[in-house]
């Protein structure tokens, strides 16, 4: 039973791990900059979760951790602003500033899934607790 | 004088496993106050060590009639009970921290799951003393 709240443990630990990620995401929207401060939009980072068996593993149940965090890849936004200090000088995307790509709808959507999925594992540690407490009402 | 009550009930080895849980609770606050502090790492009481010890203080108590509790107070200076371990898998911080707040509070919710089991079983225990005493249920 106690090894069923440290599965639900490392589902929490993961699902804030997801939203730290996702919050990230919104938060660097407008980042044209790297962290080195190149001219670099900000690229998506989305967190990869993988069963982990280490922890109540012996019951048959597995609990999760984060296998990664990946970065993506993709094109940039490009915005036309000609004039911009950092706008592109040649090329076809002459005049527009790169902007990351970030959808703030999935993002959002992102978000939510996340929430919930917390939720539902407070949830079910309830549950185990007062598991716990019907099993001691035996006794009392 | 209290042996002689307490002594054939549980009573003494429950007042271990109050005393262990409310030092553990200890330690565990320690680690959700300290959330945040730079250069913090979990600490932590073994709970497998506890037990293994409890279990070995009651068979020395089986196999010659005396308290738990006496049995239980080394002084001895590398007695495990008095280690506060540091080793908990969490995510180690840039700031040298590792308090994963989850971890922590579920360790306290475990650690007050054994705390309810010793106060049941310790209650039904006092009541079975009472009905005795009193002479009535």
């Amino acid at each position: 039973m106690l090894s069923a709240l440290d599965i639900s443990t490392s589902a929490l630990v993961a699902q804030r791990m997801r939203l730290n990620a996702i919050s990230s995401n919104l938060a660097n929207m407008s980042s044209v900059r790297n962290e080195n401060a190149e001219l670099a939009p900000y690229q998506a980072r989305y967190v990869v979760l993988q069963t982990d068996d280490s922890q109540g593993g012996s019951q048959g149940a597995a609990g999760v951790k984060v296998a990664s965090v990946e970065t993506e890849t993709v094109e940039p936004r490009y915005k036309y602003q000609p004039g911009h200090p950092l706008a592109i000088k040649s090329g076809q995307w002459k005049d527009h500033v790169a902007y990351p790509q970030i959808n703030m709808t999935t993002e959002f959507v992102d978000a939510l899934e996340a929430t919930r999925a917390y939720e539902a594992n407070i949830g079910v540690m309830e549950i185990t607790k007062n598991l716990g407490l019907q099993t001691l009402r035996i006794l009392a | 004088m209290s042996g002689d009550i307490f002594g054939p009930t549980t009573i003494p080895v429950l007042q271990e496993v109050l005393s262990f849980s409310q030092a553990r609770h200890g330690v565990l606050a320690g680690n959700i106050a300290n959330y945040g502090t730079p250069g913090y790492q979990t600490r932590d009481l073994s709970v497998d060590t506890f037990q293994q010890r409890l279990k070995e203080a009651i068979a020395a108590k089986n196999e010659q009639p005396s308290y738990v509790s006496p049995g239980l107070m080394t002084d001895e200076p590398g007695d495990p009970l008095k280690n506060v371990s540091r080793n908990m898998s969490t995510i180690l911080h840039h700031d040298g921290t590792n308090v994963g707040l989850e971890q922590q509070v579920t360790e306290m919710s475990k650690n007050q799951m054994l705390h309810n089991l010793a106060i049941t079983i310790m209650s039904s225990q006092f009541r079975l003393l009472q009905a005795a005493v009193s002479e009535r249920v």
